[in-house]
């Protein structure tokens, strides 16, 4: 897998915001990105220090149509803590 | 914040107001504080987007334009304030930067009216007289008025009536197909063609004519101009106009005593209207002469105003709910026909910020009652009278009415003094400096 399809995008939210106070910045990447190649894609993309990369598989929700339960697809959230004094200024948009 | 004021012309006051940083920040704050309640934004509950990301989703620009909103009027407000100033109406804001905030307020002030020596203006009149040349005039008019149509067997004469059915085609085309047409003949008459009548002069009772007439090229039907007319006449009736002879039965007939009792009245009626019209006359001409002799400064915004209130009546009055529709229908622009205006409302404001000047100068006011009585005068004038009653009664209704007596008024005071019958007695005042 190249180092450009790791990352897909940063997640925005209420959470990740708060977390943002204890420099960790969460993403959605590839599916079968390792956490690794996670370390290696957001310091070459931003150019900060990577300390601790946390991934979590989120599973897809099912939801029933008609008769048949049809699942979602899964994804897999990196929550990645960058060095203190680091910055990922990107982080505001969506 | 920071103020400085300048003077400028038609009584206005230019306000240069800028905003210090630490109250464009609070505004902003606010804004957003407010603006985050409602924005809903995914991955956010509502209120809960930190200010950078609600920033980054309605823009930045939305933010400050909406900050500015609030703090112009409230930096205005205290502006004003400050310098002590009293506007008349709106001030007009031009934006200098929107970051930090610089802006322009043009403030309307109150008009300053300069009189003149309004008592020294004299206005001649013509006086009022009535001429037995007059009387006789009006006389031949109620004979004609009275007139009655007798047929007659003899061919058509000029200023006879009449009946015809008359067929007209240009190439073909239908222009004009009537029956039982009553027509005078009158040889000045451009209806239908000019030179109709003269064609039918002589023409009896059943007879048919036929001939062709030329349109000419100013004719209202663009497609006709230029064109030869072809026209078929029949004559049915010839009618003459038999005028009363003036004697004591045609005034009976007008419900008179007799002859000399009917030239009396008329006199009399003739009199009283020529005097009317002298007295409108005068008061007209006295009020254009004080008007010319002050000199009125006001602000432009009245003029807006005026025609913005000229426009709405007129719509009204024409049964039209909003201006749009009206200015639709008589297929104008609103500016085109405001610049037109724009002479009317000048004459309407300078008359009315003289009268108020002089009303003001002299002491004329008027009372409660006399409000009263010019409304009962109104509502006995009025159809439905329970719905003009409740609009008598509003606060604005009647203080037009007082204006508008007011100025009756201070209009009557002029035309005395323009006439010269002013002062005599008690008032001694400007008059015979």
């Amino acid at each position: 897998m190249h180092l450009y399809e790791v990352l897909r995008r940063p997640l925005v939210t209420e959470k990740t915001t708060l977390l943002k106070e204890e420099d960790k910045y969460v993403f959605k990447v590839a599916n079968g990105a390792t956490k690794h190649q996670i370390k290696e894609a957001v310091e070459k993309t931003f150019n900060v220090k990577v300390t601790k990369v946390n991934v979590i598989i989120v599973r897809g929700k099912t939801k029933r149509m008609g008769r048949r339960e049809v699942t979602g697809p899964s994804w897999k959230k990196a929550i990645v803590g960058l060095e203190p004094g680091n910055k990922i200024t990107l982080f505001e948009g969506v | 914040m920071k103020v400085n004021s300048e003077k400028i012309e038609n009584c206005q006051i230019a306000l240069n107001i800028e905003a210090e940083a630490d109250e464009m920040e609070k505004t902003l704050d606010e804004t957003y504080r407010r603006l985050r309640r409602k924005a809903s934004i995914s991955g956010f509950r509502k209120g809960k987007a930190p200010r950078a990301v609600l920033e980054q989703h309605i823009g930045k620009d939305t933010l400050l334009n909406e900050a500015l909103e609030q703090l112009v009027p409230q930096l205005y407000k205290q502006a004003i304030e400050l310098e002590k100033i009293k506007p008349v109406d709106v001030a007009r804001i031009e934006f200098v930067q929107k970051e930090p905030l610089i802006f322009k307020a043009i403030v309307p002030l109150h008009p300053e009216v300069k009189l003149g020596e309004y008592h020294d203006v004299r206005v001649k009149l013509e006086p009022v007289k009535i001429t037995a040349k007059d009387v006789k005039a009006a006389i031949e008019n109620l004979r004609q008025e009275r007139a009655v149509l007798l047929p007659v067997e003899r061919p058509v004469q000029l200023a006879d009536f009449v009946t015809i059915n008359i067929k007209a085609t240009v190439e073909d085309k239908s222009f004009l197909d009537h029956k039982d047409l009553v027509y005078e003949v009158n040889d000045k008459s451009n209806f239908p063609l000019a030179g109709f009548a003269a064609n039918l002069v002589g023409m009896k009772k059943g007879e048919e004519k036929s001939f062709n007439l030329e349109i000419p090229d100013d004719y209202s039907i663009k497609e006709f101009c230029g064109k030869e007319c072809h026209f078929e006449v029949v004559v049915t009736e010839i009618k003459e106009k038999q005028l009363p002879e003036v004697n004591d039965e045609f005034a009976q007939s007008c419900d008179y005593a007799d002859l000399a009792q009917l030239k009396k009245q008329v006199k009399a009626y003739l009199k009283a209207a020529a005097d009317e019209r002298s007295r409108r006359q005068l008061r007209q001409k006295a009020i254009e002469a004080v008007v010319e002799l002050s000199h009125v400064d006001y602000p432009p915004i009245f003029e807006d105003r005026e025609i913005d209130a000229f426009l709405r009546d007129e719509a009204r009055r024409l049964g039209y709910h909003e201006v749009e529709d009206y200015l639709k229908r008589i297929n104008r622009t609103g500016k085109e026909l405001r610049q037109e205006l724009q002479p009317m409302a000048k004459k309407r404001i300078t008359n009315t910020l003289v009268l108020d000047k002089v009303s003001e100068e002299e002491k004329i006011e008027i009372s409660p009652l006399e409000v009263d009585n010019k409304a009962k005068e109104i509502l006995g004038k009025a159809e439905n009278g329970e719905k003009m009653q409740e609009f008598l009664a509003t606060p604005q209704v009647r203080e037009s009415i007082e204006r508008t007596l007011l100025h009756d008024k201070t209009i009557d005071l002029l035309a005395q003094i323009a006439s010269g019958t002013h002062g005599e007695g008690n008032k001694e005042r400007g008059v015979d400096k």
